[in-house]
């Protein structure tokens, strides 16, 4: 029964603009209903099937079905096989009140210490040359630190899963690499992006200039492959190099913009997966491989931490829109100034169509960053793109609910919390 | 798409390129290997040398993967290459020497590791190597050739990397700075995809000690930048406290790292025993000083000095500096600036004993190459190993 139904929630929400493959008679792939693709905050209407999943904020990622080739009996449980099957999956999410624990104090000893860690390593293999200095100096422990948080609230509560009581060493060293990486790839962000602050300070290349900035990098990352290496896991290590991958092949999906409206969003989420979740999402896995969780428990860590990482993302696209540069540490509208057109800008376009010609122009006109700026703060693409958020962030809370429960399952429920409230 | 957009690449750009930067007009199906290897003033026995290697490994060496050169990735980045014409942005060269061959061309790298990988033989403890690696195509485990791809990626990227310009200096002569940012960007972007292309590939050998021995040799890639032998832009610059034992480590972080490590980690690949890896690194290290030091005389050796500025850190000029006071530094240091000073600096060091000593050592270096390997079962590989190490030290 052909019909112009999503491919995904099979419901029937779905843009005019849409046209069935003559060949099949179903929509074409990437085609999913208003909802799927962040245009509608909610299902009005349900297919007659009944079998629609409310929590399904992502179209599936062929990269992460098809890549993991030595993994693919964890994508087994992959979002797909859930959507398709029978009514039990339609997850109940009871109102989640605020929380009490504070992630960052259930670990802030951990944290701390990683910070050091790394700092020694760099040490380690850098000896007194002169790259010790650029090399340590984003590891100042003024950063954020969400990523390692994440990672060893993660390590934590899968280790209670599994009756084991503390973190492992090998676990405290994904937390290292996955932050290592975050760096490395911040710095040469920078370069890429003329991005002159970072964390309230100069970028590197300000102080060593760019060619310097970038061998940094480098040797940031080749020090953490090391670190990774020396975990002795194979399988952790085909994780984690996915990362590395998804991060460039990311930074080179943002040079292009796509022609058709339709896909451009789903472009974009693929974008977001690729430059932000991933790092998330596969150091989550790497550390319940290695508290030997079940191939299950293994999948739902890397959900939590794809949905996690994408709202964190859709929230710091969002806050270029509000915040202002003191508090973000970088210049506002800089996404716009970069020509980039992110979830506010893609949801205010639907409601402005004006919007359409700058984005493919990449806002290079006088005039395009300030018009779109306008434009999208009269739209309702922000609250759009704070419930597209909002809805990710529920899905992770319903993944880690999985895991038995413990203080750190808490605190990464608090995480998402944290991401949604947060200013800067 | 992407191997048609880039072969129309090659075919619309090279000839602009080709002709902005003076080269020889080679036609692309001829270019590979006709220009000077390694600067040996008998390219014919090099060249024979490495035609022969090349039929013990079974086919002719790639310059890079193919699977990353035609990648949609590249691909974007070879179209964009183009906008750069007409600057003097080193991507530009980089970009010239995958498609034409350059002196420096990577591709012996490989060669090397393929090579001493065969010449080792098989594997003692087959039982301990994964599954999908159990069979050898000419003598060499699947692995083995990964890795010699893995190398060949990383000296790209680092090559890449290397030719990222500070902006700060960039002189109004170079380019338009809106330019000069965009190929910094591409040169970016691209090395980080042969990073990230190699890293995947290395984590698929499946072995995590290898994985360590690489990243630490992309390490010290990154370290020979920060070395004092070099200034902010990474030109070379000579001190009155440089000794030849900086030389030693310039030359093992910049170049001789990677292929050492490499060889050794193709034996940890086969479960060679630690005392074969040892020698197999040692063969790498040493070959790479003794033909760094070859490299360094050819000025001396060739008619008119050779097209490269005066090199103030080379061996000789080095070895020359030592036994003098800070104006001979600065002199030398000056004479990099100029073609006159050049051909002072070169009639200087000839004189003195600093040519000669140099001479010594890239034979001793030469010579411990081939000694580190003279443990490996006969076969016309080792032969041809120890042969590449010989016609280094023919000067």
């Amino acid at each position: 029964m052909a019909s112009r139904v999503c491919l995904k929630c099979r419901c029937t929400q779905i843009l005019p603009s849409f046209k069935r493959n003559l060949a099949t008679g179903y929509l074409q792939s990437g085609q999913f209903c208003t909802f799927l693709l962040g245009f509608n905050r909610r299902h009005i209407q349900w297919s007659t099937r009944n079998n629609a999943v409310v929590n399904q904020g992502l179209p599936v990622f062929s990269k992460n079905v098809g890549a993991m080739k030595k993994d693919q009996h964890r994508q087994s449980f992959s979002h797909q096989t859930r959507s398709y099957s029978s009514s039990q999956h339609i997850p109940h999410i009871p109102e989640q009140l605020p929380s009490d624990v504070d992630p960052l104090k259930l670990v802030e000893k951990e944290v701390s210490l990683l910070t050091d860690d790394i700092r020694k390593e760099l040490y380690n293999s850098a000896g007194s040359g002169d790259i010790l200095e650029p090399a340590q100096y984003h590891f100042d422990g003024k950063g954020k630190s969400l990523r390692p948080m994440v990672v060893l609230l993660a390590a934590k509560a899968c280790n209670i899963h599994e009756g084991i009581n503390s973190i492992l060493p090998s676990q405290q060293k994904i937390g290292m690499v996955a932050e290592m990486i975050h760096t490395a790839s911040l710095v040469h962000d920078d370069v890429i992006d003329a991005s002159d602050t970072r964390r309230g300070k100069p970028s590197v290349f300000k102080l060593w200039g760019q060619r310097k900035a970038i061998l940094t990098g480098d040797f940031i990352l080749s020090v953490s492959s090391q670190v990774l290496a020396r975990i002795g896991n194979k399988e952790v290590v085909g994780v984690m190099s996915l990362i590395l991958d998804d991060l460039v092949r990311g930074e080179f999906m943002q040079l292009g913009s796509k022609e058709d409206e339709e896909k451009r969003f789903n472009h974009y989420l693929k974008k977001t997966y690729k430059k932000t979740a991933s790092l998330i999402a596969n150091s989550c896995k790497s550390v319940a491989i290695l508290s030997n969780c079940s191939d299950e428990i293994v999948e739902v860590l890397y959900n939590y931490g794809k949905h996690a990482g994408i709202a964190f993302q859709l929230i710091d696209d969002l806050l270029d829109f509000i915040s202002n540069e003191e508090l973000l540490g970088k210049p506002a509208a800089a996404d716009l100034k970069l020509g980039l057109a992110t979830a506010p800008v893609l949801f205010a376009s639907q409601q402005y169509p004006e919007l359409h010609a700058m984005i493919m122009r990449r806002f290079n006109e006088p005039g395009d960053v300030e018009k779109a700026w306008q434009l999208v703060n009269k739209s309702d693409g922000l609250e759009h793109t704070r419930s597209m958020a909002r809805q990710h962030c529920k899905e992770a809370v319903f993944q880690i609910n999985k895991l038995k429960d413990s203080v750190e399952r808490r605190g990464l429920v608090a995480v998402t919390e944290k991401i949604l409230s947060r200013q800067k | 798409m992407s191997a048609f957009t880039i072969a129309r690449f090659m075919a619309n750009k090279s000839g602009t390129i080709q002709g902005l930067l003076k080269s020889p007009a080679v036609p692309l199906t001829l270019c590979r290997r006709c220009l000077a290897l390694w600067g040996f003033n008998k390219p014919d026995e090099w060249k024979k040398t490495v035609m022969d290697a090349e039929k013990l490994v079974g086919y002719s060496t790639s310059l890079l993967s193919l699977r990353c050169i035609f990648s949609d990735e590249l691909a974007n980045v070879a179209m964009q290459v183009g906008k750069l014409v007409g600057t003097k942005h080193p991507l530009l060269h980089t970009a010239r020497t995958f498609i034409w061959d350059d002196k420096q061309g990577p591709q012996t790298r490989g060669l090397i590791i393929l090579l001493l990988s065969k010449a080792a033989g098989p594997s003692n403890h087959p039982d301990k190597m994964p599954d999908f690696d159990r069979e050898m195509v000419c003598g060499i485990y699947q692995s083995q050739r990964n890795l010699a791809e893995i190398a060949e990626m990383i000296y790209a990227a680092n090559l890449i990397h290397k030719g990222v310009v500070n902006l700060a200096e960039v002189k109004p002569a170079d380019g338009m700075m809106k330019d000069m940012e965009f190929g910094n960007k591409m040169s970016v972007l691209s090395g980080d995809f042969f990073l990230a292309n190699a890293s995947t590939a290395l984590a698929d050998l499946e072995n995590t000690k290898v994985v360590e021995i690489i990243a630490s040799a992309i390490g010290d890639l990154m370290q020979a930048e920060f070395t004092g032998l070099t200034d902010k832009s990474g030109c070379p610059v000579l001190k009155t406290t440089t000794t030849m034992d900086n030389w030693y480590e310039q030359t093992f972080l910049s170049a001789g790292s990677l292929v050492a490590k490499s060889c050794k980690a193709a034996m940890e690949l086969a479960k060679h025993s630690q005392d074969v890896q040892e020698k197999a690194f040692n063969f790498g290290k040493y070959l790479t000083f003794a033909r760094q030091l070859n490299e360094d005389l050819q000025p001396y050796i060739s008619e008119d000095g050779g097209s490269a500025p005066f090199n103030p850190t080379s061996a000789p000029s080095v070895l020359y500096a030592m036994g003098g006071d800070q104006d001979r530094v600065d002199f030398l240091n000056n004479c990099a600036k100029t073609t006159s000073g050049k051909m002072q600096a070169l009639k200087l060091i000839s004189k003195s004993k600093a040519l000669e000593e140099t001479k010594r050592l890239c034979r001793e270096h030469g010579q411990k190459a081939v000694e580190a390997i003279k443990d490996f079962p006969i076969s016309d590989t080792r032969t041809v190993l120890q042969k590449m190490a010989q016609v280094t030290t023919n000067v």
